[in-house]
C-alpha cells in the first residue's frame, strides 16, 4: 500500500488564472525519502499544502496511508490527518522550550519517555530547557524534525529544509536529516529547488515543473536518463539535440552519431531529441566532434567551456563542455571531442 | 474615509513593541496582568449601580419621607461654584449617612436633555430663571418638605417644586485707583453711553451665557421690552473692553486694576474684599435713584426633578437644607444675602461693614418667579443682539 | 462605532439653514482662522525644532548625546492642559513672576508693564508646541539613525561640505519624517481641548465644548462637522504627499553614519537644547513640585483625592482591558483571514483615533441618552469612548506582537493535532499576550490623562484626576491640581520608558 496517493489534483489559488497544480498524479511508497524537486513557483510546495490539509483541492482525490483525506466530499482537516510538518522557517513555538515544542502535539501517556526518544534520535539531549531563540539554525531543524516525529505520523513533510542553512551545515543536515528518518522508519515528502538536496538524500525523485509532473525517478535515473528537456536542463546542465534513431544504439545529429543506450525502445528512424551532459564529452585528439573554444569559466575542481562548431549544413552550434582542471586550453584554440555512452539520453519531450 | 494613513508615532509604537516582545518574562508584563486583573474587578463591581440602601440618619427622617423608598444615593445636578457646594454635601453626607453623587458645573438645560432618561434628583442652581423654566417644562416635581414655610412665597414656586435660599443683586465693581464713585454709571441706562469705552482700562462683562447676564437680560425685557434691551445689549457688547467667561475672572481683574470696572453681582465684590491684596473696590447697586426700576435680583436656590432615580433622599434632602442652619451653610463662603438674614449669615470682618441688606435696597418689582418664562427666548436674543453666549 | 461620528453629522445636517448660516457668517470664518493659524504656527515651529534637535542629539557630538536622546521625549508625558496650567500659575496674570516684575520700578521703568500675555495667540502658540515637538523629534530621529551614512559618503565624495550635506541630502531624505511629524502634530493642536481652553483661546473644540456646555447641540455638531472636515483636510494632505515622498532604502549593510564635529557651535547646541528642555520639563515639573508639595502639606490628598484616584484608575482600567479583548481578534482576523470586512474595522479604528474627543463625546451623547439609555452618564459610556479614541494604540501593539508569529506556526500547530480553537489558546494567545499587554498599558495611560471626553460624558460623582486637575486649575486652585497633575505624569512614564528603550 502506498503511503500517499494523489488522483487528478487540481489546485488554483483564488485571484490566480493559472492553476498552481494540475490534474496531479502520484504514488508514493511507504518506507522512503521522495523529494519534490522544480524551480520556484512550479507548484511543489503547493502540494506539500495540500497533502498536509492547509490548502483544499478543487479537484481530484488524496489518499493517506488508504484513508481519503480530501475529495469532493471528504475533507479532512489538518489536525486529524496524522502529517508531520517541517517548516521552512521550523516555525518553532517561541513561547515554549525545545522539550514542550517536541511534546506538543504528542496526546500519548508515555510522554515523557517519547520526547527523550525522539531528542535522543536527533542527538539534542541537554538542550530541554533552552528556547527556539537560543538554538542555531541547524539545532532549530533537529527541533522542528523531532517535533513532527513524536507523533509517529503517517508521513513527515518536509518544506525546503535546507534552504535557511549555510552551505557547510547543509551537507552535514542532509546526511542527519536522512539518518533521523531511516532510523525513525518513517515515510517523508520533501520539497526543495536545489537538485543536490534532492540528489543527495531522496529514494525517490519527483520532478515538477508548471504544476505537473515532469519525471518520477531514483536520483541516477533523473540524473542519468531524463525524460524531458525540462529534467535535463534543470537537474544538471545538458545540450539538447535533435536527432533520429539510426537502429545501432546511436542517434544521428547535425553535428555528428551520438552513441546512446537509453532509447524507451523506439523503432530505428524515429526522429528525437537527446540530452548530451557536458560531462559525456571528453577531450580527445582522435574525437569526432571538432571545434573552436569561445568561453571557459574556471570552476576549481572543473572547467566549463563552451565549443562553437558548424553541423553539417554549416550553420554555428554551441556545446557546453566540462574539461579536467588540469587541461590548459585557452580560448580560440581547436579542440575535439569524443562521446562517452553513459550519459546520453533519448528525452520524450 | 482616507484613514489609510500610516500614522507614523503609532509606527514608532508598533516597532519599539516590536522590540519589546522580544524580551521574555519582564516585570512589566506582570505588573500589567496585576493591573488588568484589577480592571476585571472593578468592571464586574462598577456594574453594581444600586448600592444597599445605608440607613438614613433617624433625626432628619421626618414623617411624610417614609412612604418613598429610600436608596441611600442621591444625585445632585449643581451649577452654582463648586467650592460653594461641596462642602455643604459634604455636611449632608455626614449628617444623613446619604451618599451624593454630585455633577458640578451642570448646566440646568441638561434636564432637557435627559427628560426621558432622568439621572438627576435635586438641581441647585445660581439662576432662578433656570429653575422657574425647568418647572414651565414640566421637569420640576412639586413636594411639601418640612420647614418650607421659613421661605418667604415670593421665593418659592407655588407648588414648592423649586425654592430659593440665597439673593444677589447686579451691579458694578470698580477699581477705587481707577476711578471715582462720583465717575461711575449709576444705571443700566447710563450703560448705554459709549463714553465708559473710555474709562482707564475700560470695563468688563460676561459672556452671553452666563447665568447673571440672561438674568440679568430677562430683567430688563421685563423692564424695557426686546427693542430697547437688544440695543442695550449691543451697546455693552461693543464698548465693553474685556468679555469674560464668569464673574470670577471679572472682579481678579478689576481688583488688579485691568479694567476700572465690571458688571458682576454684588457678592463677588464681596469676594474681592477678601482678597489678600487687590482689595480696593467698590460696588454700585444701579437705578437706586428716585424713579429708577432698582437692583435687579438673582436668586439661587433648589429644585426638585420630576421622576429622579432617588426621591426618598431628595425630601430628605429638601428638609435638611431647609433647617436655618443648612440655609445659612449653603450661602456659605459665596458670600451672597441669605434671604431669611435673621438666621445669621455670619460675613468676615472685611465684608461685613460693606453688606447691604435687601431690606435697605431699591429692587425691581418684577417678581424672580417671572424670570423663568423669559429664560429660553433671552437667550436668543441675547446672541441675536452680538453678544456671542460662549467665548470667542 | 462609527455611529456616534455619524450622528454628529446627521445632527448636524438638520441643525437648520438658519443657523448654519448664521455660523457660517459669524463663528465659523472666525474659528476656522484662530485653528487654522495656531495649527499652521505650531506644526511649522514645531518641525524646525524637533528636526534641529533630532539632528543635534543624534548626528553631532554635542556633550551628553545619549541622555538628552531620551530626556527630549519626556514633554510627552505631560499632557498639555497641564503644562498650560503650569505656565498660568507661574506667569500668569496673578502668577509670581507678574507679581516680581510690577514690584519692581526698574523693570518697570525699563521695560514698561509686565510684557508677557499669556492668554494670547502666543501664549498658546508657545505651550502647544513645547510639549507637541517630541512628535517631530522621534520621528525625526527614528528616521535619522535609519540612514544609511553610505548617502552621506557619496555626497562627501561628490565635493558638498558638512553644511551642504545637511541641506542637500540629509534634510531631503528626511522629508517623509517631517511629513509625518506634521501630520501628527496638526492632529494634536485641532483635537487639543484642555490646553487651549485653559488659556481662553477658542478654536473649534473649544467652541464645540462651549456650545455644547451652553446645550446648543446643533451648533455644536455644526462646528464638529467643520472641524471632522478639517481633520480629514489634514489627513488628506498627508496621504497626498506621502506617496510622492516615499524613498527607499538601498540593501546592503547599514553603517551608523557619522558624527559632526560641531567645534566652536557646540555651546551655543547645548544652549539650545538645555533652553528646550528647561521651558519643556524641567520649569513646568518644578512648578508642579512646588504646588504640589504646597497641596500635601494643606492636606489635598485626602479622601476625596484617592476617590477621583481610583476613578481614574477604574475607568482606565476597564477601557484598557475592552481594547486588549476587541483589538486581539481584530488583528488576528486581519493578519491570518484579510478581507474587506476587517480591513474596514482597520481603517473605522483609525478613524476614532483621529477625530477630536470633543465629537466623540458628542456623539456617545447622542447615542446614549437616545438609544442606550441604561449605559447612559455610567462610567461605561466613558471607557466605551475611550476605546473608540484609543483602540489603534492597542491594535498596534498587538499586530507588532502578531507580525513576529508567522502564519507557519499557526500551521505548524495545525499538523501536531490542534483544531483551530486551540490554535488560538495554546500558541496565538501565549505568543501575543505581551503585545497586547503592552498596548493595554498604553491605552490605559492615554484614558488616564484624557480630558474631553471625562469632562463631557462623565456620570454625577465620577470626577477623574483629569477632571480634577482641570476645574481646579481653571480655579487657580493649582495646590489641588498639582499632586493629581504630578501623579498623572508619573504613571505616564511608565510606558515611555519602554518606547524609548528602541531609541
Amino acid at each position: 500500500m502506498s503511503a500517499i496517493e494523489l488522483i487528478d489534483v487540481t489546485k488554483t489559488y483564488a485571484g490566480t488564472a493559472a492553476p498552481a497544480v494540475q490534474n496531479l498524479n502520484l504514488c508514493l511508497e511507504k518506507g522512503a525519502i521522495i523529494s519534490l524537486l522544480g524551480p520556484s513557483g512550479c507548484g511543489k510546495s503547493t502540494t506539500l499544502r495540500l497533502i498536509a490539509g492547509f490548502e483544499r483541492a478543487e479537484k481530484g482525490t488524496i489518499v493517506l496511508d488508504g484513508k481519503i483525506v480530501s475529495d469532493e466530499n471528504t475533507w479532512i482537516p489538518p489536525e486529524k490527518r496524522g502529517v508531520g510538518m517541517v517548516f521552512q522557517d521550523y516555525a518553532l513555538f517561541p513561547h515554549l522550550d525545545v522539550f514542550n515544542n517536541i511534546g506538543f502535539g504528542y496526546r500519548g501517556k508515555d510522554l515523557k519517555e517519547r520526547v527523550r526518544e525522539v531528542i535522543a534520535l536527533v542527538n539534542l539531549q541537554g538542550y530541554e530547557k533552552r528556547y527556539p531563540g537560543e538554538l542555531s539554525g541547524g539545532q532549530q531543524q533537529r527541533v522542528a524534525l523531532a517535533r513532527a516525529l513524536a507523533r509517529r505520523p503517517v508521513v513527515v513533510l518536509l518544506d525546503e529544509p535546507f534552504s535557511n542553512l549555510d552551505a557547510d551545515l547543509r551537507g552535514l543536515m542532509r546526511r542527519e536529516v536522512s539518518r533521523i528518518i531511516k532510523a525513525a522508519g518513517a515515510t517523508a515528502v520533501l520539497v526543495t529547488h536545489d537538485q543536490k538536496d534532492a540528489l543527495a538524500i531522496s529514494d525517490r525523485i519527483v520532478v515538477i515543473n508548471g504544476g505537473v509532473v515532469e519525471q518520477v525517478g531514483t536520483p541516477r535515473e533523473i540524473y542519468q536518463f531524463p525524460e524531458t528537456s525540462f529534467v535535463a536542463t534543470f537537474v544538471g546542465q545538458a545540450n539538447i539535440l535533435d536527432g533520429f534513431l539510426d537502429g545501432n544504439g546511436h542517434v544521428v545529429t547535425a553535428i555528428g552519431l551520438f552513441p546512446c543506450r537509453h532509447t524507451h525502445g523506439l523503432p530505428p528512424g524515429s526522429p528525437v531529441k537527446i540530452s548530451v551532459r557536458p560531462d559525456s564529452l571528453e577531450l580527445a585528439k582522435e574525437g569526432e566532434i571538432k571545434g573552436v573554444i569561445a568561453e571557459t569559466v574556471y570552476g576549481g575542481d572543473t572547467v566549463e567551456a563552451v565549443l562553437e562548431l558548424r553541423d553539417n549544413q554549416f550553420r554555428p552550434c554551441r556545446l557546453l563542455v566540462h574539461l579536467h582542471p588540469e587541461e590548459k586550453i585557452k580560448v580560440g584554440e581547436k579542440a575535439s571531442f569524443k562521446v562517452l555512452p553513459d550519459f546520453v539520453a533519448v528525452i520524450k519531450r | 474615509m482616507i484613514i489609510n494613513i500610516s500614522i507614523m508615532l503609532l509606527q514608532l509604537i508598533k516597532e519599539a513593541f516590536t522590540l519589546l516582545m522580544k524580551r521574555k518574562g519582564n516585570v512589566f508584563t506582570l505588573a500589567l496582568t496585576i493591573l488588568l486583573a484589577a480592571a476585571l474587578f472593578f468592571g464586574g463591581c462598577g456594574g453594581n449601580q444600586t448600592r444597599q440602601a445605608l440607613p438614613a440618619g433617624d433625626a432628619a427622617a421626618p414623617g411624610d419621607t417614609a412612604a418613598l423608598p429610600e436608596t441611600g444615593r442621591l444625585v445632585v445636578y449643581s451649577s452654582r461654584n463648586e467650592k460653594f457646594v461641596q462642602s455643604l454635601l459634604d455636611k449632608f453626607e455626614a449628617d444623613t449617612g446619604i451618599a451624593v453623587e454630585a455633577l458640578h458645573g451642570a448646566n440646568p438645560m441638561q434636564l432637557v436633555e435627559e427628560a426621558q432618561n432622568v439621572r438627576a434628583d435635586i438641581l441647585i442652581s445660581n439662576d432662578f430663571g433656570a429653575l422657574g423654566y425647568l418647572d414651565r417644562q414640566g421637569l420640576l416635581q412639586g413636594a411639601n418638605p418640612r420647614g418650607i414655610e421659613s421661605i418667604p412665597p415670593l421665593f418659592r414656586a407655588d407648588d414648592n417644586a423649586y425654592f430659593a435660599l440665597s439673593l444677589r443683586a447686579r451691579g458694578l465693581i470698580y477699581n477705587k485707583d481707577l476711578i471715582s464713585y462720583a465717575a461711575m454709571p449709576k444705571s443700566n441706562e447710563d450703560l448705554f453711553e459709549a463714553r465708559w469705552a473710555e474709562v482707564p482700562g475700560g470695563y468688563a462683562i460676561t459672556r452671553g451665557g452666563n447665568a447673571g447676564m440672561i438674568g440679568h437680560v430677562s430683567a430688563l425685557r421685563y423692564q424695557w421690552g426686546d427693542e430697547k434691551t437688544a440695543a442695550w445689549i449691543a451697546a455693552i457688547s461693543t464698548n465693553a473692553a474685556g468679555i469674560y467667561e464668569g464673574h470670577g475672572d471679572i472682579r481678579k481683574a478689576v481688583g488688579r486694576g485691568e479694567h476700572a470696572f465690571g458688571l458682576v453681582n454684588n457678592y463677588y465684590f464681596h469676594q474681592q474684599l477678601m482678597e489678600p491684596k487687590h482689595n480696593n473696590v467698590g460696588f454700585i447697586y444701579l437705578d437706586q435713584g428716585e424713579g429708577q426700576m432698582g437692583a435687579i435680583a438673582n436668586a439661587a436656590g433648589v429644585g426638585l426633578v420630576r421622576g429622579g432615580p432617588n426621591p426618598g433622599s431628595a425630601l430628605v434632602f429638601l428638609e435638611w437644607l431647609l433647617l436655618p442652619e443648612n440655609q445659612v451653610m449653603f450661602v456659605g463662603e459665596s458670600l451672597e444675602l441669605l434671604i431669611n438674614s435673621q438666621y445669621g449669615a455670619a460675613y468676615p470682618p472685611a465684608v461685613a461693614p460693606h453688606v447691604v441688606d435687601f431690606k435697605d435696597l431699591k429692587i425691581q418689582e418684577m417678581s424672580l418667579k417671572e424670570l423663568g418664562n423669559y429664560f429660553e427666548d433671552t437667550k436668543a436674543l441675547i446672541e441675536a443682539s452680538g453678544l456671542a453666549l460662549t467665548l470667542k | 462605532m462609527s455611529i456616534p461620528i455619524i450622528y454628529v453629522i446627521l445632527r448636524s445636517l438638520f441643525a437648520g439653514a438658519e443657523r448654519w448660516l448664521r455660523l457660517l457668517d459669524q463663528r465659523i470664518p472666525e474659528l476656522l482662522w484662530n485653528t487654522l493659524s495656531l495649527t499652521a504656527a505650531v506644526t511649522v515651529f514645531t518641525v524646525v525644532v524637533g528636526v534641529a534637535l533630532a539632528w543635534i542629539v543624534s548626528r553631532t557630538d554635542i556633550p551628553g548625546r545619549k541622555a538628552w536622546q531620551w530626556l527630549l521625549a519626556l514633554p510627552l508625558v505631560i499632557p498639555p492642559y497641564i503644562g498650560a496650567a503650569t505656565y498660568i500659575s507661574a506667569l500668569g496674570r496673578s502668577g509670581p513672576v507678574r507679581e516680581l516684575w510690577q514690584g519692581s520700578a526698574l523693570l518697570v521703568n525699563l521695560f514698561g508693564d509686565y510684557p508677557l500675555n499669556l492668554i494670547s495667540f502666543w501664549g498658546v502658540f508657545f505651550v502647544l508646541s513645547l510639549f507637541t515637538f517630541p512628535y517631530v523629534y522621534l520621528v525625526a530621529g527614528a528616521s535619522l539613525r535609519k540612514m544609511n551614512r553610505n548617502y552621506e559618503e557619496a555626497a562627501r565624495s561628490l565635493g558638498l561640505n558638512a553644511w551642504q550635506i545637511f541641506w542637500k541630502v540629509t534634510l531631503p531624505f528626511l522629508r517623509p519624517a517631517m511629513g509625518a511629524g506634521a501630520v501628527l502634530v496638526s492632529l494634536y493642536v485641532l483635537s487639543d481641548f484642555g490646553a487651549v481652553t485653559m488659556l481662553r483661546y477658542v478654536t473649534f473644540t473649544a467652541a464645540i465644548y462651549f456650545q455644547r456646555a451652553g446645550f446648543d447641540t446643533a451648533s455644536a455638531s455644526v462646528l464638529s462637522l467643520v472641524l471632522m472636515l478639517l481633520t480629514l483636510a489634514v489627513l488628506g494632505i498627508e496621504s497626498l504627499t506621502g506617496k510622492k515622498s516615499k524613498y527607499y532604502q538601498t540593501a546592503g549593510t547599514y553603517r551608523e553614519p557619522a558624527t559632526v564635529n560641531l567645534g566652536r557651535w557646540k555651546l551655543p547646541a547645548l544652549f539650545f537644547v538645555g533652553c528646550v528642555f528647561f521651558f519643556s520639563v524641567l520649569l513646568p515639573l518644578g512648578i508642579l513640585a512646588y504646588w504640589g508639595s504646597l497641596g500635601v502639606r494643606m492636606g489635598a490628598l485626602d479622601q476625596r483625592f484617592f476617590a477621583f484616584a481610583f476613578n481614574s484608575l477604574k475607568v482606565s482600567s476597564f477601557a484598557a482591558l475592552l481594547c486588549m479583548l476587541s483589538a486581539m481578534p481584530v488583528i488576528y482576523l486581519k493578519s491570518r483571514y484579510p478581507s474587506a470586512i476587517s480591513s474596514m474595522i482597520d481603517r473605522l479604528a483609525y478613524a476614532g483615533y483621529a477625530l477630536p474627543g470633543v465629537i466623540v463625546a458628542l456623539g456617545f451623547i447622542f447615542v446614549f441618552n437616545n438609544h442606550l439609555p441604561v449605559l447612559y452618564r455610567t462610567f461605561y459610556m466613558i471607557a466605551l469612548a475611550f476605546v473608540v479614541r484609543f483602540l489603534p494604540q492597542a491594535m498596534q501593539a498587538g499586530e507588532a506582537s502578531l507580525s513576529l508569529i508567522s502564519p507557519r506556526i499557526d500551521e505548524a500547530a495545525r499538523s501536531l493535532g490542534c483544531p483551530p480553537w486551540q490554535v488560538m489558546f495554546k500558541v496565538i494567545l501565549p505568543n501575543m499576550l505581551p503585545g497586547a499587554l503592552a498596548g493595554g498599558a498604553l491605552v490605559f495611560v492615554s484614558s488616564l490623562k484624557e480630558l474631553p471626553v471625562s469632562l463631557m460624558l462623565r456620570p454625577p460623582g465620577f470626577d477623574t484626576l483629569a477632571v480634577r486637575v482641570y476645574f481646579e486649575a481653571q480655579e487657580a486652585a493649582y495646590h489641588l491640581a498639582a499632586p493629581a497633575a504630578l501623579l498623572l505624569i508619573f504613571v505616564s512614564l511608565i510606558p515611555l520608558r519602554y518606547l524609548l528603550s528602541k531609541y
